[in-house]
């Protein structure tokens, strides 16, 4: 008893006296915390008012940059802040990492509704700035564009990739709220090896992808092979996709209602790939059990599940090369192409990846020190081609090329062992292609809608003595339903 | 009658929050001098602040209590009032009417219903499966001597872990990898399929797409069932230890049967315990989310039927992002009064039958 | 082949023979107490002794059967931790790492700073929990013993605040503690958190176990209320203090989403939010599962250690208390 009380009382002692120290200097207790250290800056309060956009004046001042990047992407970026200091050495750069996307949206939603705080600039993707823009606190950035000072020449601006730089009047009302730091794509990863072998044409459209699938399948079924020959990794991809390739509305800013998918032409689509994956022609990445279907395509062994195609994200190359044998070869060859089409002149593919927004403040001078950094974010060169060379992302902006050291890794790029820069290089062709879907509240929400719209068609059954096409249009009157009835006024 | 509200919510919002840091402030000085007058008091007139002595003792855990819960309650109720009240629009100085439409938004809401009836199904399975089963494991190891605490140290470890880390490990065990749907095409059953296989039993789609409803509750059922049982095998046994042993000796001598004792003595004395932890065994069941999201994911049920599993905690999550503080309050004040009432029917029973 | 089939029968009989072994050594020593106390039973039918030792051998089959399911999903994430990525992936799980690759472990320790992120989240467990003991406890007394005008309105008004998910705090408090100047600071890890209407409850509840005898004997010998609480009430409710302490410990290794939304200084990051990097391939790829599985477990441990090293001073304090009552 005695030594469990003494025990008890010494630590009491140490936690009385612990809480003392911190009641007396709650805001600066840090343990060995040594001068100079200011990460603990707290965000300065949004304006939602109209704000001037005034050049920087060589002032003092702190910006604050919510991201997700990974530890490697932190220390690039720590790396060249050093650079942006030497160019302006008061503008001091605090930023952090919240994870993935909804983390940053999260954070920022949570300041914004808790004390009215925001970082001077974030990560973003176009719904978020939707959403943040219900407070009327997104600075647009025309303004700093424009200015002869510290905006863009029209040199700089036409250097941007167009659909990137698009991406930032998504919002209706043709101001730029956003700038594009990496985008990814789409891509159709497949196997190369097993397509010479068996004298296999890349598939260009969705015509020709249907023959394939039907023969790869035949061909493999007759060897008692488990094979699924196509892996679709994101269900909502495919599907605005193929609105954009078709011609059909998805959503839109302005009207009634924003949710416009539920048409003939986009049920007809569902209904043909769902007789796909009833097939077992195709799986998506939720109905393979939530794995990546990257991983069914470096299968290696024709008794397992495997596929022979694998259309996944640009940036996720690395995650579509197969294990290497213990000679150091490689099982079978990567490809790369375009996703199929449905009208080969008029190619579409998506656009994906962190742009970078701004938020109002009082002080002007943080606002203009949150542009030059954005505009360096963007811009620079070096920055740009570290980044992008570590995760395979594309820079936004095209002269990028010129620079000797980049161009050179994206030359060497061929075959499996540099995969990443190959996709590079093959995204790069695309860059007139890209599409983007018009961004408002609840345009995420649609995102994820049809992503679950295409799961439900393709694996469930039509109930009640119902049709397929009957099944369908109703699954698809529920989803409108359901979106319209919280993000339509 | 509308004037009055807003003029309400003007006085009691924007001034509210002054005069609370000065009535804290104030009472924080206040009560430390009280504090010494009464232990002076006390030595001269032992018994007269009797009365007052117990909110003394009480004052560290009020003060607290009043600024990080009581305060938040009440804007919460304040927000709740104000009809389709966002968070965003707040800040851009949109204004919001005082009334009831955000409780009756809710109330509408096609998944109200199939949250509040997953959560009522997950409560009524969970909490008599595992206090039963954690008073089964607390009286066995209140039986044996050698390798007791070893035991006891192992049926605790689930409560040391993070429910979403592990919901994701329990998600493995139970995962199809292959096409559920066309056994040729299956890659793997999945551990649990084994090992159930080795009884002779079919495999189960437990999780996957094309998944039953009673599967994916059976999956949710065990997860929840090992992850509440620690708590209540450590409630438990605490219970059965401090239990006095001569209860048991008389019944030795008196050489009752077995079953007699647990149901006559075991039980009774644990009375008090067993009512906590089947209380706070239905509000934690109420407050169900991450043990679905560390199973299901975020989409709250297995593919092509997300939002299947969707709880009432899980609504306010998923609305909450968006800014939508207005339907999530009114959503978390209906939560609150189910939880309420079903924990009032538990007192009462419990007050009937517990013996002190 | 035969041979070998019996050799298993052997050992499948050593086994049982152990097992009851154990028990049964347990019977006799439980006897000899008997014996000691009751002169009267000297003469114990074999058939009793049987079904007892029968009794025993079910007992540990039960226990040992629950231990194993209990166990299973630590087994799976141990050795998930030392699988490679690929490994990991494979669509036939392996039941033993093909190679152990510590590398995983590796990664998460160096992907955060492991070092500070324990000493904070140590130093917020250990501050937190002694200052929510005291009001803990001076409350739960309160209400077990002193009798006070409101007292039970207050107690049931205390229960009803349980049941509001804590994620509706979370915005105004955030107000609260940002208006207090309290954001990035370990005081913000540390007050909001201090009171816990649970805790209240537990104590309340044990305190209530104690005759109430024993206190109004103390009132009449002059003994005041904190010296009672201290030498009386806390000593006998050591093991539910000891409860307490393991839970609020825990808290603050597995507490996630306040402390991300307010510290933003790396020197104040409690552990999850450090590891949480490590869980993520960089930019959104395929969550490294294994290296997550090895940060969990490392998360893990220390807790498992607390539990284990404090499990001694819950069977102390349980049998003393029981030679006291």
């Amino acid at each position: 008893m005695k030594k469990i009380s003494k025990l008890l009382l010494s630590i009491t002692t140490t936690a009385l006296i612990a809480g003392n120290v911190m009641a007396m200097s709650s805001c600066s207790f840090l343990p060995g915390a040594g001068g100079g250290n200011n990460d603990d800056y707290t965000n300065t309060k949004v304006v939602t008012g109209s704000v001037n956009s005034v050049a920087y004046d060589g002032s003092e001042v702190t910006i604050s940059f919510y991201h997700t990047m990974g530890e490697a992407l932190r220390t690039i970026l720590d790396n060249h802040i050093v650079r942006f200091n030497e160019l302006y050495p008061n503008i001091k750069v605090v930023h952090n990492s919240y994870g993935d996307y909804p983390g940053v949206r999260d954070q920022i939603t949570t300041e914004m509704s808790g004390n009215g705080t925001a970082p001077s600039l974030a990560y973003c993707y176009p719904d978020h700035v939707a959403l943040y823009n219900k407070s009327k606190a997104v600075l647009t950035l025309d303004d700093f564009i424009n200015n002869t000072e510290v905006g863009f020449t029209q040199e700089q601006i036409n250097d941007f990739v167009p659909a990137y730089y698009n991406e930032g009047k998504v919002y209706g009302d043709d101001k730029m709220y956003t700038l594009p730091v990496l985008k990814s794509t789409e891509v159709l990863y497949y196997n190369k090896t097993y397509f010479e072998k068996n004298n296999y044409q890349v598939p260009t459209t969705w015509d020709d992808m249907e023959t394939l699938l039907g023969t790869i399948a035949t061909a493999e079924a007759a060897k008692g092979n488990k094979c699924i020959p196509l892996g679709y990794d994101s269900e909502a991809n495919w599907f605005i996709t193929m609105t954009e390739q078709l011609g059909t509305p998805y959503t839109a800013i302005e009207g009634d209602s924003h949710f416009l998918f539920n048409t003939a032409e986009n049920r007809a689509f569902v209904e043909r790939f769902r007789g796909w994956y009833q097939n077992d022609w195709v799986t998506t990445e939720e109905l393979n059990g939530g794995t990546y279907t990257s991983n069914l395509f470096k299968e290696t062994d024709p008794k397992k599940l495997h596929t022979y195609m694998s259309i996944g994200s640009s940036a996720g190359a690395g995650y579509q090369c197969p294990t290497k044998n213990n000679d150091g070869t490689y099982p079978f060859e990567v490809g790369i192409a375009m996703i199929p089409q449905s009208n080969p002149e008029d190619p579409k593919v998506i656009s994906q990846g962190p742009s970078v927004c701004l938020f109002k403040k009082s002080n002007e001078q943080e606002m203009a020190a949150a542009w030059l950094f954005a505009k360096f974010l963007t811009t620079d060169i070096q920055l740009q081609g570290a980044m992008s060379l570590n995760n395979g992302y594309c820079s936004a902006v095209q002269s990028i090329m010129n620079n000797e050291t980049y161009a050179k890794q994206i030359a060497k790029a061929d075959g499996n062992a540099r995969l990443q820069a190959t996709v590079i290089k093959k995204t790069m062709e695309m860059r007139d292609y890209y599409y983007v879907s018009p961004a408002f509240h609840g345009s995420s929400a649609a995102r994820d809608e049809v992503g679950l719209l295409i799961q439900t068609c393709f694996s469930k059954d039509p109930t009640g003595g119902q049709t397929v096409a009957q099944f369908i249009e109703s699954e698809f009157a529920k989803s409108v339903s359901a979106l319209s009835k919280r993000y339509d006024k | 009658m509308a004037k009055a509200l807003d003029f309400l919510n003007t006085v009691f919002v924007k001034g509210f929050w002054k005069t609370f840091c000065v009535k804290w402030v104030w009472q924080t000085f206040f009560c430390a001098w009280v504090y010494q007058a009464f232990w002076k008091t006390l030595i001269v007139r032992k018994l007269k602040f009797d009365k007052w002595k117990g909110w003394i003792y009480l004052l560290p855990a009020m003060i607290l209590l009043m600024i990080f819960t009581v305060w938040p309650i009440f804007n919460t109720l304040r927000i709740s009032m104000l009809e389709g009240y966002n968070s965003m629009d707040v800040i851009g100085g949109e204004k919001f009417k005082f009334g009831f439409g955000n409780f009756s938004t809710v109330l509408k809401a096609d998944i109200f219903l199939t949250c509040l009836k997953n959560t009522m199904l997950l409560c009524i399975l969970t909490v008599p499966i595992s206090t039963f089963l954690a008073l089964l494991i607390a009286v066995c190891l209140n039986a044996i001597r050698p390798l007791r605490r070893f035991l006891q140290t192992i049926f605790f470890l689930p409560y040391v872990t993070n429910s979403i880390a592990i919901g994701m490990v329990f998600a493995a065990m139970f995962n199809i990898v292959g096409k559920p749907s066309n056994a040729s095409l299956v890659e793997t059953w999945g551990i649990m399929n084994n090992i159930l296989g080795i009884f002779g039993v079919e495999p189960i789609n437990w999780i996957n797409a094309g998944s039953s409803y009673s599967a994916n509750i059976a999956v949710l059922v065990i997860y929840t069932v090992w992850n509440a049982l620690p708590f209540k095998i450590l409630i438990l046994l605490g219970g059965l230890q401090s239990v006095n042993k001569q209860y048991y000796e008389a019944a030795k001598i008196d050489s009752t049967p077995r079953w007699r004792v647990f149901t006559r003595i075991t039980v009774p004395m644990l009375s008090p315990m067993l009512a906590y932890v089947i209380i706070t065994g239905f509000i934690g069941g109420f407050k169900e989310y991450s043990n679905i999201v560390g199973i299901f994911g975020d989409s709250m049920g297995p593919v092509a039927d997300a939002g299947r599993l969707n709880t009432m905690v899980g609504y306010i999550y998923e609305i909450i992002p968006d800014g939508y503080y207005g339907e999530a309050s009114a959503a978390a004040l209906i939560l609150f009064a189910i939880i309420f009432v079903v924990t009032m029917i538990n007192l009462y029973v419990s007050k009937k039958k517990t013996h002190y | 082949m035969s041979d070998s089939i019996n050799e298993e029968v052997v050992s499948e009989e050593e086994i049982t023979v152990e097992e009851t072994v154990e028990p049964s050594e347990n019977q006799t020593s439980a006897l000899v107490e008997g014996v000691m106390h009751e002169q009267n039973i000297k003469n114990v039918s074999n058939k009793q002794a049987v079904m007892k030792i029968l009794v025993q051998v079910g007992l540990y089959a039960f226990l040992g059967i629950m231990a194993f399911i209990i166990l299973f999903p630590f087994y799976w994430m141990l050795i998930s931790s030392v699988k490679t990525l690929d490994e990991y992936n494979l669509a036939t799980p392996t039941l033993l790492p093909r190679t152990f690759d510590w590398h995983n472990y590796a990664e998460a320790f160096n992907a955060a700073n492991l070092g500070t992120l324990f000493v904070n989240t140590v130093y917020v467990g250990l501050v937190s929990t002694f200052l929510s003991l005291i009001i803990t406890v001076l409350s739960a007394f309160a209400f077990a013993r002193l009798e006070f005008k409101g007292k039970n309105t207050l107690f049931a008004l205390l229960l009803a605040t349980m049941m509001i998910p804590g994620e509706l705090f979370t915005i105004t408090n955030y107000q609260t503690v940002s208006e207090f100047g309290w954001l990035n600071t370990y005081t913000v890890l540390i007050v909001p958190f201090l009171v816990s209407v649970f805790y209240i409850y537990l104590l309340k509840q044990n305190f209530m176990q104690i005759p109430n005898e024993l206190y109004l004997a103390a009132k009449v010998d002059g003994t005041t209320d904190l010296k009672y609480l201290w030498k009386v009430m806390i000593p006998l409710a050591l093991p539910t203090l000891i409860s307490i302490t393991i839970l609020k410990m825990m808290g603050a290794w597995n507490t996630y989403m306040w402390p991300k939304l307010v510290t933003k200084n790396k020197d104040l990051y409690l552990i999850t939010i450090g590891l949480r990097d490590s869980f993520k391939a960089p930019d959104g790829g395929q969550t490294d599962f294994p290296v997550q599985m090895a940060a969990v477990t490392m998360v893990s441990t220390p807790l498992f250690m607390v539990f284990i090293f404090l499990r001694k001073y819950i069977m102390k304090g349980v049998s003393r208390s029981g030679i006291k009552g």
